[in-house]
């Protein structure tokens, strides 16, 4: 029993990074209609950033983070100001080729600066944890959880409080109708992807606490960022942490069921979002067609 | 260009050995009957994607789980179950197809993004699934009996990609043809004209799962050995798509000129002597300049169409920015 709620509480800790990896996706993929195939070498940019820090100049990786998303929000801006705007009419087929070869020469330019060592940040509170009863919260996981939460809070309080919230809700709902009462399409697109890019830095951030970091480490999270919108629905913040967080409780208790392991992680995963996709295609909670 | 396909046309009349009589030095390089055979099958890899991909405007990402399932049937039937190679080749086509119906019925009823990342999930799990499965050799994979003849397998790949490219040429002179094409347009309208647009849908998919199954069997002899790394590999997954859209997507030939164009840069690329990281950020950044600058594949610079200028690529340009 005391280990099954173990591995509900790992669960939990583990879809809260989902959380955190999928808000941007999801904001990306909702208002550019763009499935974003680079968005998990976003995320390692963003866990290098932290190596690089903690590494160099011994910076916390907690405190590291708002670096990241400064950094990534910078790039995100440029990608697509600069070159994704330039297709985001073509059909989506287009779009996805386009951000996979974005995704090559991340990868690519990360293999050249940092190589393919693997890369650990590793503060003095890592190993240790929360003891509740027999259940262990280790710190990280817990600062992690955290973290997503908060981004999740910022990213609704963004399209619900502020007017740029407002301007890229009104790109995402029709884009020449927002056209028309003013608001500027490339500076509103590149702001979205490049909230989306921060919001993924501070996602990697929060990864290298807990995961050696390579070049090729994001790949993995670009598809879970796929499942955890599938399994929530697209168009809300509050589908992207439903979904997150149901996404890390079947990884973890798919991978303890008798007879699976660790080797059918991504088995596990695209079996429920297949059946999900099929049963309900709009997803959980999702509204946006 | 012109070199490698004067090789392919000379390929058929002459063996190694009497291309070395006839003083032709590229003819005796091994190396090319593998990179020749290597565009042979992407072209039927990128024949096959087109079928679902191009013509029916499904974007298919789950693709390399046909070619896997069919390497591994024929891995299995030879290695394990002892059959001659040609009976089990003819094996791997209708597996992959079977396959195809199945997973196919259910995921095409999603559309665009949500059938892309379906599919996706599709390749990725049948390999993981197999990777798991100790009757085909979980992670060590299968070993078949070495057969020594690049001819043999280039001719294979060849006709292989004759066939594919034929079959799509047939498609796109029949009424199922036409049917595909207005599914891509309108699937609601082509219902409604009297295209049964499950049948039709699910036959393109099976086609294709047919086609790509083939080359994975092919490739499995060829390389006589398969496992999850070497026949799932999610890079040649969107190789094959890479090919048919810069070679021109919807079109008999643009698969063709793609694989040609793309597997033979990647190879100049690697063997460059710059080292595959750079190779990777070559072709990342010809990926978004194709992608950006000549949408419709380079197909389009052919027949007259249209010509390669300044002026084409503002005007693609303007078409798809904001």
């Amino acid at each position: 029993m005391s280990q099954f709620a173990q591995q509900v509480v790992l669960g939990l800790l583990l879809g809260g990074v989902y959380v955190a990896v999928a808000l941007g996706f999801s904001l990306v993929w909702g208002i550019l209609n763009i499935v974003n195939l680079a968005h998990g070498a976003l995320v390692i940019v963003g866990s290098y950033i932290t190596w690089d820090l903690f590494a160099r100049l011994h910076i916390d990786p907690f405190l590291s983070l708002p670096v990241d998303a400064l950094a990534l929000f910078v790039i995100g801006y440029t990608l697509q100001r600069g070159v994704i705007n330039r297709v985001i009419r073509a059909p989506l087929l287009f779009t996805f080729l386009l951000t996979f070869g974005i995704n090559l020469v991340i990868v690519s330019l990360l293999l050249l600066i940092f190589t393919a060592d693997f890369r650990s940040v590793t503060p003095s509170y890592s190993g240790s944890g929360l003891h509740l009863g027999s259940v262990i919260i280790p710190y990280i996981r817990l600062g992690g959880l955290v973290v997503a939460l908060l981004l999740a809070g910022v990213l609704w309080a963004i399209l619900n409080r502020t007017r740029i919230g407002a301007a890229i809700l009104a790109v995402g709902a029709d884009r020449d109708a927002a056209q028309l009462v003013g608001v500027d399409l490339r500076h509103i697109y590149a702001l979205t992807f490049a909230i989306g890019a921060a919001f993924a830095g501070v996602a990697g951030g929060i990864i290298s606490t807990f995961q050696s970091i390579t070049p090729t480490a994001g790949d993995p999270y670009t598809l879970q960022a796929f499942a955890v919108v599938i399994l929530g629905g697209l168009g809300r913040v509050s589908a992207t942490i439903a979904g997150g967080l149901a996404f890390g409780l079947i990884e973890v208790l798919g991978q303890s069921a008798p007879g699976l392991g660790s080797g059918y992680a991504n088995a596990i995963a695209f079996v429920v979002l297949v059946a999900v996709l099929v049963v309900r295609p709009r997803g959980l909670l999702g509204r946006l067609a | 260009m012109i070199v490698p396909l004067a090789y392919v046309v000379l390929a058929p009349l002459t063996s190694i050995d009497a291309a070395q009589q006839a003083g032709l030095p590229l003819l005796t390089d091994r190396l090319w009957f593998r990179i020749a055979t290597t565009v042979a099958m992407f072209v039927v890899m990128a024949s096959g994607w087109n079928i679902i991909g191009g013509l029916t405007g499904y974007a298919s990402f789950g693709n390399i789980a046909f070619f896997g399932l069919g390497a591994y049937t024929v891995g299995v039937l030879v290695a394990n179950r002892g059959w001659p190679f040609p009976l089990a080749l003819l094996v791997a086509p209708a597996l992959a197809a079977l396959f195809a119906l199945i997973v196919g019925l259910p995921l095409l009823r999603l559309r665009g993004h949500y059938f892309a990342v379906a599919t996706l999930g599709v390749g990725v799990a049948v390999g993981e699934v197999i990777n798991n499965t100790s009757q085909l050799g979980a992670s060590t994979g299968l070993t078949l009996p070495i057969v020594r003849s690049d001819l043999l397998f280039f001719y294979l790949m060849l006709a292989a990609a004759g066939v594919a490219v034929l079959t799509t040429w047939i498609i796109l002179r029949t009424r199922f043809g036409y049917g595909l094409l207005a599914i891509r347009e309108n699937e609601e309208a082509a219902a409604v004209i009297g295209v049964n647009t499950t049948f039709y849908k699910v036959a393109a998919f099976c086609i294709a799962a047919a086609l790509t199954g083939l080359a994975g069997g092919i490739f499995a002899q060829w390389s006589s050995f398969v496992n999850q790394e070497n026949v799932f590999a999610i890079s040649d997954n969107v190789q094959m798509i890479l090919m048919a859209v810069v070679g021109g997507a919807g079109t008999v030939l643009g698969p063709v000129a793609g694989a040609i164009a793309l597997e033979l840069l990647i190879q100049t690329l690697a063997g460059g002597g710059s080292g595959a990281v750079y190779s990777q950020i070559g072709l990342g950044v010809l990926l978004a300049a194709c992608v950006i600058f000549i949408p419709r594949g380079v197909i389009d610079f052919f027949g007259g169409r249209s010509r390669l200028s300044l002026r084409y690529f503002r005007r693609t340009l303007r078409e798809t920015s904001v």
